[in-house]
């Protein structure tokens, strides 16, 4: 399948290059002789991967240096949802340790897999969701060797990114890894001279006998911690929010002074000494291949070495998605990798069942499959009967496009293949998954794979589901000894990565005398292989009807899903609280009080919270006082969880939208209620997730859709694909948080849905016209 | 053919063609990666740089017509982070996944450059770069402050 030539990567460099290959260290990070002097000026690039340390860890998470360094090793990725530092504030609260000298590296996603976890990880205390002592309830998948639902006692519990679960299923585990290595050192102080633990105490890294007036720190106590046990670590205990000093507090992102540095190494910024960069093409439509391609055409262009044909990855390392086969060219520089590759003549070999597909026949499916017979979900009363009782039947067809997750950074990665191990650098949120693709497809054992990672530029939903990696071992198995870094232009991340299902929900409510529903049926329907993870999520059952009915209905399409930030909650949602406002305002009664009204009518258990929600989100915007005309608020209710009594996350939202008569819509303002549990680890991290989701579901709701043509996604770059900018973010945002009873089950995909309902109430309030197909900038919203 | 850059104050002998787009030649040859590649096309702004007092998308732009021309990239802005702009970025914790931030620092940066006292509407108007992470209302913020860090230190 490979039509390479040897690459002359000098001698001086393989030999550095073969030596780490063949040695326990990986590669660092390589700079170009040109920028040696200004790397030096400037400190250079950071790297953040995992690396072997000279002094003795005292667990797997913590490494203390002599000058009292704290490593604290995250097995989360850092995309931007603050992991870097809410993982690490979590350990650094029971070390006790000065969180300015904490520095978070990467585990070893290796070493992950290798070792078992410490017994005393593995059982939970505590009594669920609602003991503030506990552990909380950290889920983890059953055992699976490829690690796609993680390896439940590897050596992090879960080294995987994904479901906002980071803090949730991390934080009873940190603690407890923080508070061993305390009390690891405490117990070394006290050998050391010879007094009871009980009269030692420990703070910001420093450990005091008061008695004697000794002192010592946890740089100079570390290396003996790493040589003593702790005889009873099942009785090491964590502490509860109201012991919290550092959690809980507002803590700035550990990686951002980097950040605003250019100092960040993500995945596409790795260099190492004797990398060749591959561009490739992947045929548009998905399941395609290369029918031919002609080398010779750009052989001779400046620094091309080779090109090969890559076949469709395998569907078994990409969760059964089948996307694209294709061609790579490699070169010394990646745009000339891409120039050339640009110039080549390719011919596609496209199923024609396939190059069928377009967005209006993929309607017509969808619809369609409305009328035959669905997965019935959830069938409570009667609700035929109660239908024929109604006063009034309400009913609506709602849509939601394709959409992907267009994050800043196009997929990337690094691969060193030699004859007995596999080198990979990558932004990755599954490494585990990554470690299996890099052995089936080298043929080298999983053990000799090193997954070495790197911040990613945004994930939105396990950005590793496209198969960035997969090409690059492909194209680096083929071209063993020379390491191939893989980046893909814009327009092919739009074809490489997979897509939240288009999607559509048909809602019809009957309402009693009173207007209040007595029957609802909810239909939602999108391709197969879209539900599981896009809608594991119950339409209607927050409010309260006697009689009601949920089916899930389903059709076949080629597109690649997966799971987009917020999953199929953020269309449930959308669906949910765009019906619930057209109920309200078909009964004649105020939105937020039908809301708060059929809320209490349930008996779920954390009905309360969801009125409080509610009331405060209300009260903060002035619900009820007069806008001006052409403005108008709206309310919707955020939750997930809340229909158990087990971990959830609930919230409320008003936002204050404005509309020129020319139809330019204006988020004016959001008002946001947001219940904290127990305690949040990071609120400051809190904050920005909220904040950045306003802006996530606002593009969802005004600019983003992808449609299909032929076969092929069309919108494949931002000209076509429109992110909003500055100007666009609401001016004015105010939060409010208010204090729970269970703990959280994150927050950090499925916030600020409510942005899409509510444009779109506000837009009806406004024009008089209601719009139920996203994005509503396409639509007419002008109004006189 | 070979050709001179002068980015960060420093002579760069650069061998490449001279039609590579400025944003490769900065990431590829020269080794400076704090400037970013995300669409190719000039429109969302990862790739801002700053060539003669301006900024410029530096993904669409051959090198070459940068010859003889003052350039500076993030990693020019300050040795180690304490340009007031960064500054500012810093005191707001600005940037979430943060590959957007160095283009939209050197876009402020250009900014404050022509107008050292800007209003939201200027803000708008010349900060037109893209963050999918939503982090704008950090951004309008730390501009406004490292506004203000610049008059101090001018006076």
């Amino acid at each position: 399948m490979s039509e390479n030539t040897v690459s002359d990567v000098n001698r001086r460099e393989f030999l550095a290059m073969a030596a780490a290959a063949q040695g326990a260290f990986i590669l660092g990070f390589w700079v170009p002789p040109q920028a040696n002097a200004q790397a030096k000026l400037q400190t250079g690039p950071r790297p953040v991967w995992y690396e072997d340390s000279p002094t003795p860890e005292v667990n797997a998470w913590i490494v203390i240096a002599p000058d009292d360094t704290v490593t604290i090793r995250i097995a989360q990725t850092e995309l931007g949802q603050g992991v870097w530092t809410s993982n690490a504030m979590m350990v650094a609260e029971e070390l006790q340790c000065d969180w300015n000298k904490v520095r978070p590296q990467y585990a070893s996603a290796n070493r992950d897999a290798r070792e078992r976890a410490p017994e005393w990880t593995l059982k939970v205390m505590g009594n669920g969701a609602a003991d503030p002592k506990g552990g909380g309830e950290p889920g983890f998948g059953p055992r699976d060797p490829h690690g796609v639902n993680g390896i439940p006692d590897s050596l992090y519990r879960r080294m995987r990114t994904n479901a906002a679960s980071s803090v949730k299923d991390g934080r009873y585990y940190l603690q407890l890894a923080g508070a061993e290595a305390r009390e690891r050192l405490l117990l070394a102080a006290a050998q050391q001279w010879n007094v009871q633990v009980s009269e030692l105490t420990a703070k910001d890294s420093v450990i005091t006998h008061a008695k004697s007036g000794r002192t010592t720190t946890y740089g100079q106590i570390a290396g003996r911690a790493a040589a003593t046990p702790h005889p009873n670590p099942e009785k090491i205990t964590i502490k509860s929010p109201d012991q919290w000093t550092l959690m809980g507090t507002e803590r700035k992102n550990l990686d951002v002074p980097d950040k605003v540095a250019g100092r960040t190494v993500y995945g596409i910024d790795v260099r190492v000494p004797g990398m060749k960069w591959a561009a490739v093409k992947a045929c548009p439509v998905y399941g395609g291949n290369v029918k031919s391609y002609n080398f010779d055409a750009v052989r001779q262009m400046p620094g091309v070495r080779s090109a090969m044909q890559f076949p469709i990855p395998d569907p078994a390392l990409t969760r059964g998605r089948i996307f694209s086969g294709g061609v790579a060219v490699v070169a010394d520089h990646w745009h000339q990798a891409k120039t050339a590759l640009d110039r080549m003549p390719i011919e596609w070999d496209i199923p024609p069942e396939r190059a069928a597909f377009n967005t209006a026949n993929m309607r017509d499916a969808l619809l369609a499959a409305f009328a035959k017979p669905g997965k019935v979900r959830v069938n409570q009363g009667n609700v035929d009967d109660a239908f024929a009782r109604a006063a009034k039947v309400v009913e609506a067809t709602y849509s939601t496009p394709y959409l992907p997750r267009a994050r800043m950074e196009p997929g990337n990665a690094t691969v060193l293949v030699t004859d007995n191990r596999v080198d990979i650098w990558v932004g990755d949120q599954s490494p585990q998954e990554t470690r299996f693709s890099c052995s089936k497809i080298t043929g080298i054992p999983e053990q000799n794979v090193y997954v070495n990672l790197c911040h990613l530029g945004g994930g939105f939903g396990r950005n590793g589901n496209g198969p960035q990696a997969e090409q690059a071992i492909m194209i680096a198995n083929a071209h063993r000894g020379t390491p191939i870094h893989l980046l893909w232009t814009r327009e092919e991340d739009f074809i490489g990565t997979t897509y939240r299902a288009m999607g559509m929900a048909r809602l019809k409510a009957g309402l009693d005398g009173d207007g209040w529903p007595i029957a609802l049926e909810v239909r939602t329907v999108m391709q197969e292989d879209g539900f599981g993870p896009e809608s594991s999520f119950d339409v209607a059952s927050r409010y309260y009807v006697p009689n009601y009915r949920f089916s899930n209905h389903t059709t076949k399409f080629h597109v690649p899903v997966g799971t987009r930030r917020g999953i199929g909650q953020a269309a449930h949602e959308f669906y949910r609280e765009s019906f619930m406002s057209e109920l309200a305002h078909a009964a004649g009664i105020d939105p937020y009080r039908y809301r708060r009204e059929l809320i209490s009518r349930t008996s779920l258990p954390y009905k309360d919270d969801m009125i409080r929600a509610l009331d405060i989100a209300a009260d903060m915007s002035g619900w009820g006082k007069p806008l001006p005309k052409g403005t108008a608020r709206a309310i919707a209710l955020e939750e997930r969880g809340a229909e158990t009594n087990r971990m959830a996350t609930i919230s409320a939202m008003v936002h204050t939208v404005s509309i020129s008569r020319e139809g330019k819509v204006r988020l004016e303002r959001v008002d946001i209620a947001h219940e904290t549990g127990f305690g949040l680890v990071n609120p400051l991290s809190v904050k920005k997730q909220l904040e950045g989701q306003i802006a996530w579901f606002y593009n969802d709701a005004m600019h983003q859709a992808n449609t299909i043509k032929d076969g092929h996604i069309v919108e494949n770059n931002f000209n076509t694909f429109r992110i909003s900018h500055i100007d666009e973010y609401p001016p004015e945002i105010n939060m409010r948080f208010f204090k729970t009873g269970h703990w959280l089950l994150g927050m950090g995909h499925d916030r600020s849905t409510s942005v899409q309902s509510a444009i779109g109430d506000a837009i009806f309030q406004i024009t008089g016209k209601r719009f139920r197909d996203l994005p509503y900038g396409g639509h007419d919203l002008s109004w006189t | 053919m070979a050709f001179d850059l002068n980015i960060n104050g420093m002579r760069h002998n650069i061998d490449a063609d001279p039609q590579t787009p400025l944003l490769w030649v900065i990431r590829d040859y020269i080794g400076l990666t704090g400037t970013k590649f995300s669409c190719g096309i000039g429109q969302c702004g990862a790739c801002t740089l700053n060539v003669d007092g301006q900024a410029v998308r530096s993904c669409s732009v051959p090198a070459n017509t940068a010859v003889g021309k003052r350039i500076t990239t993030i990693e020019g802005l300050s040795p180690d982070g304490s340009h007031p702009i960064q500054v500012a970025w810093k005191e707001f914790d600005t940037p979430q996944c943060g590959y957007c931030q160095s283009g939209m620092i050197m876009s402020a940066f250009a900014l404050l450059q022509r107008r050292p006292n800007p209003s939201d509407a200027d803000i708008n108007a010349a900060v037109t770069n893209i963050c999918r992470c939503g982090t704008y209302h950090r951004i309008r913020q730390a501009i406004h402050l490292a506004a203000d860090l610049m008059k101090e230190g001018r006076r």
